[in-house]
């Protein structure tokens, strides 16, 4: 059961996300911190190092199930909603809501903006009377990053400097100055979204069998594919909300998944795309707080880093294959 | 003669963009400022020390991302091509910024320089990594490439800019040129530069056009693929290099210019190069004063004008190439 072993790198991620840091606590310490409740370890723990391990393990796996879940219903390696411009939209709802002053909760704004730009991005592609083509999807998706990007750009120029900062490191993407509200905030929505997820993974392999066979069988093609793409797309939201757009970990966790876990059925990519993108996003953030003495680098820095290399190396591959 | 108009379009920005700014100044100060400058008359300096580079800055920079884009979008046939979306524009600046930090700020012209190898380092990157060695470049796969290089620069130049401590400075240049600071920059050196690259351009474009007939009909006439990208590569380098020495990333110019030089160049490389460098001097210039304009006293930058509107350009032209559906 090679589960097992994405299962086994989580914990042992997470107690390494717990030990280390800019300072780096005793298994000793931290064993007596878990089990008494106090002690130096326990206030690192409970208020720092805890949620922040919490919140990078929930949101790297809700990113994870939503780039596998748009991979498979592309069929295309490279469809993950930060390629397609979808976490690019949601980042670029919470700049406008910090910009305006808006009160609203920040998943929420996310998650609109999420939708915003899948409608748009989907909207855009379309053309009456074709199918529309997935390379499109993404050409198209790419654009939509760009002038997301543009705007939120445009949008922080007119930010007093301190808030202005304050939206840069956030368009990163970081999980600095995490608490459990946003545990809670990612976890919460994220189990129901995992839920909702798996409930669909019948249907989405149903649909793998291509478009022609899955309605023959019965399937209500479209509506079956807005369902499935619009629980991809909260997913994605709710990762954004409390972790910022973070690049590549929803385009990594799918493949990466499937390589440790070796699962082959739907629902069982789908659950270790959302193993490995924790594990991702958590080891990233581990690196990016701890490499350098005294400075704390945003976690999106690093998974940009990792990330676009990987980019690269996909291209090459799908290339080789003719698929591009 | 329509290439005449495009050539008034650019005179009435350029004016546009000397008679338009926080100050304001009497008609009659233009010309004395030209026959009599008076060092002493604050209008004289704001004209001839403040205005006059600052535009001289936009026609570089404008002229060369002009043919840059042209260039690129004709030796990869993908309308999608810019320097700024395929990371050549971030490969320059990530050097700039790299000699700013390393040698710092006392020799702009030397820093100034290390923006060609910088430029030519990503161009090159980015059109092996999109297929352009297999012959074969898709505008999803040279977009992509762009993307993963200009995510890549993007992660280490905040990286390096956070360890430094001079974040909010060095992400205000980075996310977006402007002719704020073309005072400062070595615009003699560099209008040279993009010249020559200019130059090579016109050389270079009917070999550039043979090799857009596809490999067995270009090589009947002679062409040599290899020597044919690398000289389109040395043209990216230069005119790319410049205007970021001058501007700074301006993004989406080069996208946007070619295709409306085709509709008064038609056809032929060489023309629409001409006018390319017309219409991208204009419409920098243009966008420079607009943002300087909409937000008065304060201003946007005009790399952020330009990405804002070219992110619905490109938008527009992704949707009307159908990639997969062709080929």
């Amino acid at each position: 059961m090679r589960g097992a072993l994405l299962i086994i790198l989580l914990v042992a991620g997470s107690v390494a996300g717990l030990l280390w840091g800019q300072v780096a606590l005793a298994p000793g310490a931290l064993w007596q911190g878990l089990v008494t409740g106090e002690g130096p370890a326990a206030l690192m723990i409970g208020t720092i190092r805890g949620p922040r391990v919490g919140t990078a393990l929930g949101a790297g796996a809700v990113l994870g199930l939503s780039g596998a879940l748009f991979q498979t219903l592309f069929r295309n390696p490279l469809a993950a909603p930060d390629i397609l411009g979808f976490t690019s939209g949601a980042g670029l709802a919470v700049v406008v809501s910090i910009a305006f002053g808006l009160v609203a909760p920040m998943p929420l704004v996310a998650a609109a903006g999420g939708i915003l730009a899948a409608l748009l991005v989907t909207g855009i592609a379309w053309r009456r009377g074709h199918r529309t083509p997935p390379l499109s999807i993404i050409l198209v998706g790419l654009g939509m990053g760009f002038f997301t990007s543009a705007l939120s750009n445009f949008l922080m120029t007119l930010l007093p400097q301190a808030e202005a900062a304050e939206a840069q490191r956030w368009v990163t993407g970081s999980l600095a100055a995490r608490d459990w509200g946003h545990v809670a905030q990612v976890w919460l929505p994220g189990a129901a979204l995992l839920l909702a997820a798996l409930g669909q993974a019948r249907l989405l392999e149903t649909l793998e069998l291509g478009d022609d066979l899955a309605a023959g069988l019965g399937l209500r093609v479209e509506a079956v594919r807005r369902g499935l793409a619009a629980t991809g797309v909260l997913l994605a939201a709710t990762g954004v909300a409390v972790a910022g757009p973070v690049p590549f970990v929803a385009l990594m966790s799918g493949p990466l998944g499937a390589r440790i876990t070796g699962a082959t059925s739907v629902a069982g990519r789908l659950l270790a795309a959302a193993g490995a993108g924790a594990l991702v996003l958590m080891l990233a953030d581990l690196v990016a707080r701890s490499a350098l003495p005294g400075i704390q680098l945003p976690v999106g820095v690093m998974t940009g880093i990792l990330g676009a290399p990987y980019l690269l190396w996909r291209l090459s591959r799908e290339m080789d294959r003719g698929k591009l | 003669m329509r290439m005449l108009w495009v050539a008034v379009v650019l005179v009435l920005c350029a004016l546009g963009s000397l008679t338009i700014g926080a100050r304001a100044l009497a008609p009659s100060v233009y010309l004395d400022a030209l026959l009599a400058f008076d060092p002493s008359d604050p209008a004289h300096v704001t004209l001839v020390a403040v205005r006059l580079p600052r535009l001289m800055a936009g026609i570089i920079a404008g002229a060369a991302l002009g043919v840059a884009g042209t260039v690129m979008q004709a030796l990869t046939r993908n309308p999608l091509a810019d320097p700024g979306i395929l990371g050549v524009n971030a490969g320059a600046a990530f050097a700039l910024l790299l000699g700013t930090s390393l040698l710092g700020r006392s020799d702009e012209a030397m820093v100034a320089l290390l923006s060609f190898p910088g430029a030519a380092l990503a161009s090159i990157a980015v059109f092996a990594l999109g297929g352009g060695l297999r012959g074969d470049v898709g505008p999803v796969r040279l977009t992509l490439a762009g993307a993963a290089l200009n995510a890549l620069l993007l992660s280490l130049v905040s990286a390096v800019a956070l360890v430094r401590q001079e974040t909010l400075d060095v992400f205000r240049f980075w996310v977006a040129g402007s002719l704020t600071q073309a005072t400062t920059r070595p615009l003699g050196a560099m209008a040279a530069v993009a010249a020559l690259g200019g130059i090579i351009a016109l050389v270079i474009a009917p070999r550039i056009e043979a090799l857009s007939l596809g490999g067995a009909l270009s090589r009947g006439l002679g062409t040599h693929p290899r020597r044919v990208q690398a000289g389109a590569l040395l043209v990216v380098t230069l005119t790319t290099g410049a205007a970021v020495a001058v501007a700074g990333p301006i993004a989406f110019l080069g996208l946007m210019v070619p295709p409306l030089a085709r509709l008064v160049s038609g056809h032929n490389l060489r023309a629409e190069m001409v006018v390319s460098a017309m219409a991208g001097a204009a419409l920098l210039t243009f966008a420079d004063t607009l943002g300087r304009l909409l937000m008065a006293p304060s201003e946007i930058r005009a790399g952020i004008m330009t990405a804002l509107i070219g992110g619905p350009v490109f938008l527009w032209i992704a949707r009307r190439i159908r990639p997969g559906a062709a080929t």
